[in-house]
């Protein structure tokens, strides 16, 4: 069991910090992770965002980059 | 779960999507990938973002033929020559990573305009942003839609590509992209 994935405080950031931490990265310096349903991310997305729902990031965690700070919403 | 996983830096979006008071992108994760399909080198990728960037241009230059009044006119020529300069940064690439001898017309030679940047038609993007063509700011709004879309494409074909170079290549495209964005949001603070 990975209890640190339980005890890991996640910050947050508001709408101008986040567009603040997009603008300052080169778009393949930082991951902006969409974990809603695909319907959703068709609907609209923060653009450069990947998408893997939720109930998938699990399995999927090794396509992303754990080096790179990941915005998730 | 990302913390257990090794992410050292995860932040939460207070809001989520709904917080997000900028541009979006819209569409599926395979939305213009099509485009895409089937050249796997940073030189194929580079004549397709010129062809993108030229049709964006077309595109501009029929809307301002529609356009009723000259501000609009006026403002979608300057959307059109900031895609000239968009193309010409896509030429300047291939000369420097491919052929440095190669001319403008024996590059364009290649190119063949399909979509506009983003990898929707004119028709689809109309449909989808519906602007007033006759208020300025709705039509710089839309440009901004554009470029968003079309950072976000970059972005997916980077994500799926193998060949470290084209990688780079669509990576380097996508910063620009961004700075296009920058860029237009400047001119919309003008209006």
């Amino acid at each position: 069991m990975k209890w640190m994935q339980f005890l890991t405080p996640v910050k947050s950031k508001d709408f101008n910090e986040t567009k603040q931490m997009i603008s300052d990265h080169d778009p393949d310096e930082i991951t902006i992770l969409d974990v809603r349903q695909p319907g959703e991310y068709k609907d609209s997305h923060i653009p450069g965002a990947v998408l893997i729902p939720l109930a998938e990031l699990s399995d999927r965690a090794a396509e992303l980059d754990p080096d790179k700070p990941t915005l998730v919403y | 779960m990302l913390a257990g996983k090794g992410f050292k830096q995860v932040y939460n979006v207070s809001g989520g999507i709904k917080a997000w008071k900028s541009k979006t992108a819209v569409g599926p994760q395979t939305l213009g990938m099509d485009l895409f399909k089937g050249p796997e080198t940073a030189k194929e990728f580079l004549v397709i973002a010129y062809s993108l960037e030229q049709g964006l241009q077309e595109f501009y230059l029929e809307m301002a033929d529609k356009a009723g009044n000259e501000a609009v006119k006026d403002l979608f020529h300057k959307l059109a020559a900031i895609e000239a300069k968009h193309k010409d940064q896509v030429f300047e690439r291939y000369q420097n990573m491919v052929d440095p001898e190669i001319s403008r017309e024996g590059f364009e030679s290649m190119v063949t305009v399909s979509a506009l940047e983003g990898g929707l038609t004119t028709k689809q993007y109309l449909d989808q942003f519906d602007p007033d063509l006759s208020v300025e700011t709705e039509v710089v709004s839309m440009a901004m839609s554009i470029e968003a879309q079309a950072l976000d494409l970059y972005q997916r074909v980077a994500g799926k590509v193998t060949d470290p170079k084209a990688k780079d290549v669509l990576q380097q495209i996508a910063k620009e992209e961004q700075q296009h964005l920058a860029r237009l949001g400047t001119l919309m603070d003008t209006l």
